[in-house]
């Protein structure tokens, strides 16, 4: 079944998305980048290049090198903007017998679906080879406020490029599917969309509902003002730093403003995160005095301050929109942020003030609307149905094992459905019934985590402790219901017990014990620990035992007196609490036991010693349960 | 009158389950669809993330060794212009030591120069930053290098930053 992808098809940069196990993923481009320029070229031989390559040759061919096709399609010659564009763009734009405008490129005249096409059919190709199979169908996204013609051309585009377009859908719509909006009630949001050149704001209505109708309020923005112009502010401040101290205006020379530019930019993102980013350009220039450097710390409060204004210059837009949707700010459910200028928390500073909440992050602003686009593509291919939506257990779940130890079986964050199991055994000799206790929480005592429900396997036949197999498994459904079996593989005996999710907990408990296992994860990993040392040195205590009694007289005495006092040792330390002293009774023990072994090897005609002393640390083939009282679930 | 009446319940009885085996076999087909899309999506999804596995490898070193560029870059700046008072010296001759050294290390993990001075733009290895109006280069022939390009194993990690010459515009229309 084929996969239809969603693609954000934008002025400078296009980006596409596909619905992956549940959700939306960018796919790369064949130059391994998240993003496509948006530029198409013809060379001087005729081949034509689209996207990072024909970025790189458009100085050397400005005629035939296509950008901001965008800004063309659906519009007439004699619009006001194309006017404009004629005067700003260095390739030739002309008039269709129809009225339409048309690009040259290479001596042909082409319209802009047909070069919109072009990029459409590299998103194509990208997205077949990361998939491996052939792509056909797709949704695309064009700006809120794309009249009808222009919506048009952008069907016409991809159906040039081999694509049936399924549905066109707005950019603050895709935005709002990508963070998870329209799930469940009626809301009004507030889309602010900070790119590179542009800035847009749209009000929407969603409409709850199977599907969610999406309704356009209002849009304003300003088409001139965006991340670029942040940078600008950065490089001339910098620039005229150094010109200060220097006497030399570093944007006279390309190579050196190439680096301050790639410099500013950096520091700008850093700045996003930290106080203060260091500038450092060794040999940036040069004058008849020598090389010249150029380091500089920017601090976060002086770029804020550089461009306070730009940001200030949003909100207006903002205003507008919401008067021209007859709303306040008070009746706005959500902000989302779009375009990567808004990681700055200057701007998401402004953006919470105005509109009095704090706004939606954690969607990389600059492949939102991408991801948006696949997720209407998931719906419209019907991946994406609640019924599909798979869960997650939030919490570790498992069984309590030797010493009270918390046991993982399933760990938290699993996808579900889901099914495993582990072999367990007794833990004292003789012992004929397992008790199984089955867990929820991240803590690994025990006691610390939350007691799902108990049961008990009996009819095991006695045997020395560690050799039954007692198989556990746990089945969860995907509706989370948990089955917990326990069954004994030499006489198929079973037990088994069935946890329904309203014996879990709330979302507040779950954060909590999440928050509480990494605060006590010091001291847990101690107790951990210290648990561990005991069950090892009861273990080697007990090999000990064994050991001494299979081979009987074949233990020379004095050997056998030194074990014997070591494993009284070992017993004495486990009645108290020194871990230390516990773990060096069991280093002696472990010794004397080996020379039982080289004793065994000096004596002629000896058989080879069993292995004795395999004490080792208590793996869950070694574990078992407690006998403990039968509890009721 | 009875055995009519109970007739028709039968019939309406028969009619119901009918109704629902119908809903039931839909409700099946419809598991089975999205199970098969399920799997066929997870195999693919395999498929995929051993592909890319056997990428990671080189895909790691390459962003560390992308961010060492600069560096590289202005080791040789430091070296290109060495004032000429201290030319001869052995410690400036050891800094051109550690900048050998450091190339070398990158050329052994798979970086290769692009070679651009004297040869024919291409779009594909060569960023045109500036274009230059000339009669003594070919067209699209590179003039100069304003930052040198790297290719790892085989792929372009950063193309060469170049001047392209272009044939002065009087002269071309000539040609047309």
């Amino acid at each position: 079944m084929a996969k239809i992808i969603g693609i954000d098809l934008g002025t400078t940069n296009s980006g596409v998305a596909v619905m992956e196990a549940g959700e939306p993923t960018i796919i790369p481009s064949s130059e391994g980048g998240r993003l496509t320029p948006s530029v198409v070229a013809v060379s001087k031989t005729g081949e034509r290049m689209v996207g990072t390559v024909a970025k790189r040759q458009a100085v050397t061919n400005p005629d035939n090198t296509i950008f901001s096709i965008k800004r063309l399609m659906g519009r007439k010659y004699s619009d006001s903007t194309v006017k404009r564009d004629i005067e700003l763009l260095p390739y030739k734009i002309t008039e269709a017998p129809n009225g339409d405008a048309k690009v040259v490129m290479g001596g042909k005249e082409y319209s802009p679906p047909e070069v919109s096409a072009f990029i459409l059919q590299k998103l194509k190709a990208d997205a077949e080879a990361y998939l491996g199979e052939t792509v056909t169908q797709a949704v695309i996204t064009v700006p809120a406020y794309f009249n009808d013609s222009q919506r048009q051309a952008t069907k016409d585009a991809g159906r040039i490029a081999g694509l049936e377009v399924l549905r066109i859908i707005n950019e603050p719509t895709a935005s709002s599917l990508a963070y998870g909006l329209a799930k469940g009630k009626d809301e009004k949001i507030a889309v602010y969309d900070l790119g590179g050149g542009t800035f847009d704001v749209s009000i929407l209505e969603i409409e709850a509902g199977d599907p969610p109708v999406f309704e356009v309020l209002s849009t304003n923005g300003d088409t001139h003002l965006g991340g670029d112009d942040f940078d600008q502010r950065l490089i001339d401040w910098v620039a005229a730093e150094f010109k200060k101290e220097q006497g030399i205006d570093l944007r006279e020379d390309r190579m050196a403003l190439q680096r301050l530019k790639e410099a500013a930019e950096k520091a700008k993102v850093e700045l996003s995160t930290v106080m203060q980013a260091e500038i450092n350009l060794p040999f940036i220039t040069a004058d008849a005095s020598g090389p010249k450097h150029l380091t500089m710390t920017v601090t976060r409060a002086k770029v804020e301050q550089l461009v306070g204004d730009l940001i200030e210059q949003t909100i207006p837009p903002c205003r507008q929109a919401l008067e021209d949707a007859k709303l306040t700010t008070a009746d706005i459910d959500e902000v989302i942020l779009v375009g990567g200028q808004t990681r700055m928390p200057a701007v998401q500073e402004a953006i919470k003030k105005f509109f009095g909440k704090e706004p939606h992050k954690g969607v990389n602003p600059d492949e939102v609307v991408a991801l948006g686009a696949a997720i209407q593509a998931g719906v419209l291919g019907g991946e994406v149905k609640d019924v599909l939506l798979l869960d997650v257990t939030p919490l570790t779940l498992g069984i309590e094992t030797l010493g009270g130890v918390a046991t993982a079986l399933v760990s938290r964050n699993t996808t579900i459905p889901y099914h495993t199991s582990q072999i367990f055994s007794t833990a004292a000799d003789g012992q004929t019934s397992v008790e199984v206790h089955v867990m929820q929480g991240e803590r690994p005592m025990a006691a610390d985590n939350k007691t799902l429900g108990r049961f008990i396997l009996d009819g095991v036949p006695p045997a020395p402790r560690g050799l039954p197999q007692i198989e556990v498994s746990f089945d969860l459904d995907a509706n989370g219901i948990l089955n917990v079996s326990a069954q004994d593989k030499a006489t198929g005996r079973e037990q088994h017990i069935t946890i329904t999710a309203s014996s879990g907990l709330t979302e507040e408990e779950i954060k909590r014990m999440v928050d509480e296992a990494k605060t006590h994860e010091a001291e847990d990993h101690k107790r951990r620990e210290e648990m561990e040392a005991r069950n090892f040195a009861d273990q080697a205590a007990y090999s000990a035992d064994k050991t001494l009694r299979d081979l009987g007289d074949k233990v020379p005495d004095d050997v056998r007196s030194d074990v014997e006092a070591k494993a009284a040792a070992v017993r004495e330390a486990l009645k108290g609490q020194d871990v230390d002293l516990i773990q060096r009774k069991t280093q002696e023990l472990t010794e004397a036991i080996q020379r039982i072994g080289a004793a065994m090897y000096e004596q002629p005609g000896a058989a080879p010693p069993p292995p004795g002393g395999e004490a080792g640390p208590s793996e869950p083939e070694d574990e078992g349960t407690v006998e403990g009282e039968f509890r009721e679930v | 009158m009875k055995e009519e009446v109970e007739q028709k319940g039968i019939e309406e009885k028969l009619e119901q389950e009918v109704d629902e085996l119908e809903k039931a076999r839909a409700e099946a087909d419809e598991y089975l669809e999205q199970l098969q899309r399920s799997q066929a999506e997870f195999a693919n999804y395999k498929k995929r993330i051993e592909r890319e596995r056997e990428d990671f490898v080189s895909l790691a070193s390459a962003a560390l060794i992308a961010k060492l560029l600069p560096v590289l870059d202005d080791c040789e700046r430091a070296l290109q212009t060495v004032p000429h008072n201290l030319r001869g010296l052995t410690w400036v001759e050891g800094i051109a030591l550690i900048e050998r050294r450091l190339r070398m290390t990158l050329e052994q993990e798979g970086l290769t120069e692009i070679e651009a001075m004297g040869k024919k733009f291409d779009p594909e290895l060569h960023h045109a930053a500036v274009r230059e109006e000339t009669t003594e280069y070919e067209e699209d022939e590179i003039i100069s290098e304003l930052q040198k390009g790297y290719t790892l194993h085989d792929k372009v990690l950063r193309p060469s930053m170049v001047r392209v010459a272009a044939r002065p515009t009087d002269e071309s229309t000539e040609q047309t």
